[in-house]
């Protein structure tokens, strides 16, 4: 034990290991330029199209939710892989992180969501729950929503021969709320996400 | 020819909303309406003409032959049975009562097999009901007990209840609660915010234990009351309490359980209880388009609503009694006229056996089950497609139904008429 003290003692009082440790030159702690942080806002009107959700693989790191400023993304940290997907599919470029919105715009390039409905007619009963929950139809033709009465073409959802029948699929939104409120499982949205080359005014 | 607002003579919600397209005597398209609209408008497997049964044979008959024969069949009985009726409009069923009293008949409609119970609890406490109007634009919590609307009534949901937008519930399904009660999962409770699964014949217990929670008894509910946590029962109660407006709808898994009419007593007793707190109110999820008002008619030229009993000259009605199912299980009766439903498909065995033995006449637009008990049978217009007349929704607001195109059936009235002035002839 004595002996193991001054060889601490020995060590430490050594003028090379002092002046090391007093005037240490270390590289200095500059954040690299290619670091991909947490997504953050860059100002622009988000327009709750809430693709950044529906692209994001890490469950509860996203939402978007209404502030006294409009539709705002929210991100949590705790979940956030920080893998950027929901920088590139937002199509309003409302989020930021890394370098990613530089070389999408550099690269010509954009995430692109389109989404697709199937019905199985086998089990569809024609309730028009799925009509009549649908958050664009409502906006089409407000009769929809009150009861199932399609008095236009223009709607995504109506029903026909007693079945669930899809309109408009362009229309679509991706929300998934008729997928949400079948009760015979019935229908079901497609959501597909693929990498674009977009001209450039797109982006 | 396209025809809008068209009503479905279908099931009880009566969706008076529909686009019928028709082509001479034919329905070639129909929107807005469901599965089951479709079906009855485009469904296309009508009886031809008259038949009777000769011989272990069909043979076609005329009209004039087919009536004269059932008026001399429900004359030569001693104790005949009109049965039927909910498929039928408020004209034609009027006829029907007038024919039972001129016979010393019993007529009965298909709520002595479905709500025949409820009409006799809401004979002992009242009927704590609304339009479905009103459930549309008020109601933030709709239970469902013993009923499967997706099946059994589809548009209920979209149309009257969760998913419709109304005056004062803006945003539909996100601002009501859905609590669905049942004895095994259905295709309604998968769109519930709460299933509570009773065990069978559970349910006048677990009405019960509501009844308790919302009288502030909690103290006293065991931890499970019939397969039903005390925790889900206390969460039910609270979101009932908490509610605006409470819609409460039950169905035939309610009457017809164990304890019927009783159940129902309770379930409407619930409802006054919930009374002291908020809004509720409560109906039956009725199932023939226009039972409702076979319920009305006979209650307006009656007094009963249901198994009216014309034997002893003046209007009797005892449920149990002279209920169809009880009539024909004893062999009672020694005819009978079978109009607008299916007794063959609903009735107990020991029943429909009888049905075969007697005189069966059934007046119905379509072969069913119950073809093949009758004698003879009289293909009719179907009201709603090719005839026009009364109807009574579930929540009991007379709606018209349309006559989309000339057929060339005879429809119930003119059929029932004819029989009528028969009997009515003979009788003196």
């Amino acid at each position: 034990m004595p002996l193991s003290i001054v060889y601490y003692a020995k060590e430490f009082f050594r003028g090379e290991w002092a002046r090391k440790f007093l005037a240490a030159k270390t590289a200095p702690l500059v954040t690299p330029t290619y670091f991909r942080n947490y997504p953050e806002l860059t100002g622009k009107t988000c327009t709750h199209h809430l693709f950044c959700m529906m692209a994001c693989p890490a469950p509860g790191a996203i939402d978007v939710v209404r502030t006294p400023e409009g539709w705002m993304p929210r991100i949590h940290v705790g979940h956030c892989i920080r893998c950027g997907l929901c920088v590139e599919a937002c199509p309003n470029g409302v989020l930021r992180s890394g370098r990613i919105l530089e070389s999408m715009f550099y690269d010509n390039t954009k995430l692109s969501f389109s989404f697709r409905i199937d019905v199985d007619t086998e089990r569809c009963m024609g309730c028009g729950n799925c009509a009549v929950a649908c958050p664009v139809n409502k906006l089409i033709d407000s009769q929809m929503s009150h009861g199932g009465r399609a008095s236009t073409d223009d709607l995504l959802l109506k029903v026909n021969e007693g079945k669930c029948q899809v309109l408009h699929v362009e229309k679509c939104t991706g929300c998934k709320t008729c997928e949400h409120h079948c009760p015979n499982e019935a229908i079901h949205v497609a959501r597909l996400l693929e990498a674009v080359h977009a001209p450039e005014d797109e982006l | 020819m396209r025809i809008e607002d068209v009503v479905c003579s279908f099931c009880g919600c009566l969706c008076d909303d529909l686009v019928v397209e028709v082509e001479g005597t034919r329905v070639i398209n129909v929107e807005n309406g469901c599965t089951l609209a479709n079906e009855k408008f485009m469904g296309d497997h009508r009886l031809e003409a008259p038949i009777r049964r000769s011989g272990g044979k069909w043979e076609k008959v005329s009209y004039e032959e087919a009536i004269a024969e059932t008026a001399g069949i429900l004359l030569d009985a001693d104790r005949p049975l009109l049965y039927g009726w909910s498929g039928t409009y408020g004209e034609a069923q009027t006829i029907g009562v007038h024919l039972a009293e001129v016979l010393g008949a019993v007529i009965d409609n298909t709520s002595t097999v479905c709500h025949g119970p409820s009409i006799m609890a809401i004979q002992e406490v009242g009927h704590p009901g609304c339009t479905l109007g009103q459930v549309k634009n008020r109601a933030d919590v709709v239970v469902y007990w013993g009923a499967n609307p997706v099946d059994a009534h589809p548009r209920h949901m979209s149309r009257y209840t969760t998913y419709c937008d109304g005056f004062f519930v803006k945003n539909a399904f996100r601002e009501r609660k859905v609590v669905v009660v049942d004895v095994r999962e259905t295709e309604s409770s998968q769109v519930a915010d709460e299933f509570v699964k009773v065990n069978p014949g559970g349910d006048y217990a677990v009405l019960s234990a509501l009844r308790a929670i919302v009288r502030g008894k909690r103290d006293i509910i065991p931890p499970d009351v019939e397969g039903v946590s005390r925790e889900q029962l206390f969460r039910v109660a609270d979101m009932c309490i908490a509610a605006k407006f409470g819609a409460f709808f039950f169905g035939v898994g309610l009457t017809m359980a164990p304890g019927k009419n009783k159940n129902i007593r309770n379930a409407i007793e619930l409802t006054e209880e919930l009374n002291r707190h908020t809004k509720f109110t409560i109906s039956p999820m009725r199932g023939h388009w226009n039972v409702y008002g076979s319920n009305e008619v006979f209650t307006w030229i009656t007094g009963y609503p249901f198994a009216v009993d014309f034997a002893r000259g003046i209007a009797f009605y005892n449920p149990g009694e002279t209920t169809s199912v009880d009539i024909l299980r004893r062999g009672e009766c020694d005819a009978c006229l079978v109009v607008a439903s299916d007794p063959g498909a609903h009735f107990p065995r020991a029943c429909a056996e009888h049905l075969a033995r007697i005189p069966t006449v059934q007046i119905d637009p379509h072969v069913n089950v119950t073809t093949h008990l009758s004698r003879i049978q009289i293909p009719v217009a179907v009201a709603g497609i090719d005839a026009e007349g009364t109807a009574y929704r579930m929540d009991g607001v007379p709606i018209r139904t349309r006559k989309l195109f000339q057929g060339r059936y005879p429809d119930d009235l003119e059929v029932l008429e004819k029989i009528y002035a028969i009997v009515k002839e003979a009788k003196g």
